[in-house]
């Protein structure tokens, strides 16, 4: 008879992503490079990819939540549409995107930034991201956060 | 010019804006002698770009941003244009009256038949201008970024349109506008003026009194003998500029505020013979130079894509029942159809009918550059002349002869044809095939925000018209209903999308379960990648999952509850699923369960938000730019619901196993506060954030 573990089952599928993260950690990369490609999806006249943008050289980088450096003027993920294609693709909030399809995305206003990315002939795109990684995320919300 | 014994009077209407422009001296009355329908069509416009002028610089005067005062000058650029443009359509117009009057009594009339060919709608787009830095530029350190404002302002005939404005710095190698411009009613004879306007965006404009020397010495010379031979003589089109150290030739005087003020930096002409399905890349004349602060190295050339679409490819030209008889074929045999003259072709149906309902023709006869169309001999018997539409094809020659019901019809066809050959004639290449024009996506009107007060914010909202935000925008609102009206359970559609997300959420929980995990691991998994993560719900649930968290707390979390977002490398926050809902929830990464286990908190789940009975009260409008923050929650996922400590393992199992039984997981104060702040930073007002 097959057991049937609804969670160790889901455990297996589950966690083979987890695991490849502390694996990152073990090597005290201090940032975490990752080409990610999306497909837009059609949605009536747009095509979309799922989620929102903060930052651009035009914008006050104090404001940025997710930076370390608060003078980076960098495109960020403020937020990804659970389930759209930038979710599928694996972009995450926070990362930091340094190309658009080739282009450079480290020193561009915010409309160019959403123009990039917005390009109605374009099918798809390919992201290059910096995430920074989970162990100072931690570190950085407890110093934040001090217990009670 | 004016007949002496003309006794009209001028009807501004008093209290217009073009009567105060009059009393300050800028137009002389007399140009508003013997109004017409046409004229006061003019008027009212001149009277709308004067008010939207006078707006702009108000608002140029108000405010603060740098953004802003770029943006308003811009448009008062583009109206001033537009009222120089206006003006010079009512003065030519004037003269066109009176000499029309003149002429009439001298009995001297023209060529009646003159042939008019039909007018056509022109679209530029993609427009794209190369830069050319110096290699000394990227090596100046001297500071910032020497940055201009630039935008383009396209006239064809009375229409003028503006892009939008880019900022252009030397990370730049084009300025790209996206914009697609259509004029409506372009005649084959167009000329299109491109004209690139730049400002140089780093001068202190408030304290300028060198810039309003040169607005008020500007506006004195161009109001005596400059603006004068403007006003009078100018056909908007090309002209010279006029050289006074770079300054625009269109320039009104414009009453001079201070602020960013455009210089012309290159314009160019464009004609039919431009016209091509594709992009084309043509020669730009620059003014100014190097010394001026608005100087940009261009390379020389724009590139843009001009599509023209005269009328006779899109429109009926002519339609009527006729009688069609193919030559070659039984001389008996003449079909009646219903034919339609458009494009290259005449269509020919069976029924009118078939016309609306979209079926396809019966026949189509090609009417191109190639075809010949004469008028056979008159029919003794029947008098009814019959007209003859040959056509080559491969070589043979293939003739119908259409046959229509009288006289006056056969004269009719043969006037349309004539007047399509014309057309294609003086459209030439536009004729050919039909050229595609994207039109804009209509722009969607700003949803009202509560407290936007910046110009810049509203710009990008407008623009970037994002379907799946304004639907966002719409549930939120609709969620708010719901909570205030305490609807439990109401399923609408759409809820039932997060139904099944909550129903997947246990499952990561789950699986964390089989072993204690390290704390790190978990926190790790805060947002996993890919297809393991839960769908999460969009945006408002989780506001409204705030709301509903609350209502334990009312007295600790008032209404801005909502401006409270964690730091998003905090958000360990798990919600627990309530006792009698399908919420897990989050717990904050520094909660300490072991004294919140005790509160039942009335579910905090991000996953459902109308299951909650809570009568919120407390909750707050949602800012409209809900699309930012509103989503934060739901990158934390239920995977965390395992969360930080072993101990409460077997809770947590019970939780997300079946959340219906609930586990008594609280919501600490920690969390909310930490979400708060994150949701306050990634307040639009504060931080732009764009929805792609």
């Amino acid at each position: 008879m097959t057991p049937l573990p609804s969670s160790p089952h889901l455990c297996f599928s589950f966690h083979s992503p987890v695991f490849l993260v502390p694996a990152c950690l073990l090597l005290k990369m201090p940032v975490h490079c990752q080409r990610i490609e999306i497909q837009k999806l059609q949605q009536g006249d747009n095509l979309i990819l799922g989620f929102s943008i903060g930052g651009g050289i035009d914008q006050d980088p104090g404001q940025n939540p997710f930076s370390e450096d608060k003078t980076d003027k960098g495109i960020y993920v403020t937020r990804i549409t659970p389930g759209g294609p930038a979710d599928v693709a694996g972009l995450m909030m926070g990362d930091k995107i340094m190309q658009v399809n080739g282009w450079d995305m480290t020193m561009v206003t915010h409309d160019r930034a959403r123009k990039r990315l917005t390009k109605k002939n374009e099918g798809v795109v390919r992201l290059l991201v910096t995430r920074k990684s989970l162990e100072e995320v931690v570190k950085q919300s407890m110093n934040k956060y001090p217990r009670q | 010019m004016f007949c002496r014994n003309q006794t009209a009077r001028a009807t501004v209407a008093r209290g217009s804006a073009l009567e105060m422009e009059i009393r300050r001296g800028k137009f002389r009355k007399s140009v508003f002698l013997d109004t017409s329908q046409q004229d006061s069509d003019i008027q009212k416009k001149i009277d709308h770009e004067i008010r939207m002028r006078d707006g702009a610089c108000k608002l140029l005067a108000a405010c603060s941003q740098r953004e802003q005062a770029l943006e308003a000058a811009k448009s008062l650029q583009t109206c001033s244009t537009r009222i120089m443009a206006y003006m010079s359509e009512l003065q030519r117009m004037k003269e066109a009256q009176v000499m029309q009057k003149v002429t009439r009594r001298s009995s001297d009339a023209g060529p009646m038949d003159d042939r008019l060919p039909c007018k056509g709608k022109v679209a530029i787009s993609d427009l794209r201008i190369p830069l050319m830095w110096k290699d000394t530029e990227y090596f100046k350190n001297k500071g910032e970024l020497h940055r201009c404002a630039v935008f383009c302002l396209l006239q064809l005939g009375g229409e003028i349109f503006d892009t939008d404005m880019v900022i252009v710095d030397r990370t730049l190698t084009d300025i790209c506008f996206d914009n697609t411009i259509v004029f409506k009613e372009a005649s084959p004879g167009f000329e299109l003026r491109v004209e690139l306007y730049s400002c140089c965006s780093e001068d202190d404009y408030s304290a300028g009194s060198t810039p309003r020397k040169l607005a008020s010495k500007l506006s004195s010379s161009l109001g005596r003998s400059a603006g004068k031979k403007l006003r009078a003589a100018m056909e908007p089109g090309p002209c010279s500029p006029i050289s006074n150290g770079g300054a625009s030739p269109l320039l009104l005087p414009v009453p001079s505020v201070a602020g960013p003020k455009y210089h012309l930096l290159a314009y160019t002409t464009l004609s039919l013979s431009n016209v091509q399905d594709s992009f084309r890349t043509h020669d730009l004349t620059i003014s100014g130079n190097e010394e001026c602060s608005y100087w940009l190295p261009l390379y020389g050339s724009m590139c843009c894509r001009l599509a023209a679409q005269p009328h006779c490819m899109t429109q009926q030209m002519i339609s009527g029942r006729l009688k069609v008889k193919q030559c070659g074929g039984d001389p008996q045999s003449s079909t009646k159809v219903y034919a339609v003259l458009k494009g290259t072709s005449l269509f020919c149906y069976h029924q009118q009918e078939d016309v609306e309902a979209n079926i396809e023709p019966a026949f189509t006869i090609a009417v191109n550059k190639e075809t010949r169309i004469r008028a056979s001999e008159k029919d003794p018997h029947s008098n009814v002349q019959n007209i003859c539409i040959s056509n080559q094809y491969g070589g043979e020659e293939v003739t119908h002869t259409l046959t229509t019901e009288s006289r006056e019809d056969t004269h009719r066809w043969m006037e349309a044809f004539w007047q399509h050959f014309y057309d294609m004639s003086q459209w030439k290449q536009c004729c050919d095939d039909l050229m595609k024009i994207e039109l804009p996506s209509p722009r969607k009107p700003a949803p009202a925000t509560p407290k936007q007060g910046s110009l810049y914010h509203e710009m990008v909202i407008e623009s970037s018209d994002d379907l799946s935000s304004t639907v966002s925008d719409i549930l939120a609102r609709r969620m708010q209903e719901l909570e205030l009206r305490s609807q439990l359970g109401t399923s609408s559609t759409w809820m039932s999308v997060f139904e099944e997300n909550s129903a997947c959420c246990p499952h990561p929980c789950t699986s964390h379960l089989s072993g204690p995990r390290p704390c790190t691991l978990h926190q790790l998994s805060r947002s996993p990648v890919s297809p393991h993560r839960c769908p999460q719900l969009a945006l408002l649930s989780s506001d409204a999952s705030l709301t509903s968290d609350s209502d334990s707390h009312r007295s600790t979390s008032p209404c801005s509850h909502h401006h409270g977002w964690p730091e998003p490398s905090s958000n360990f926050s798990l919600l627990s699923s309530s006792p009698s809902h399908l919420r897990p929830r989050t717990l904050s990464l520094d909660a300490k369960l072991s004294t919140l286990r005790g509160r039942g908190y009335g579910g905090g789940g991000t996953f459902h938000c109308s299951c909650q009975p809570p009568p919120s009260s407390l909750l707050a409008p949602l800012p409209i730019s809900s699309r930012s923050p509103r989503s934060q929650r739901s990158t934390q996922t239920t995977l965390s619901c395992s969360s930080s400590t072993s101990s409460n393992s077997s809770s947590n199992s019970e939780g997300s196993h079946s959340p219906a039984e609930g586990a008594p997981f609280s919501r600490p104060s920690m969390a909310r506060r930490s979400l708060r702040n994150l949701r306050a930073r990634l307040d639009p007002r504060n931080w732009l954030q764009s929805q792609v």
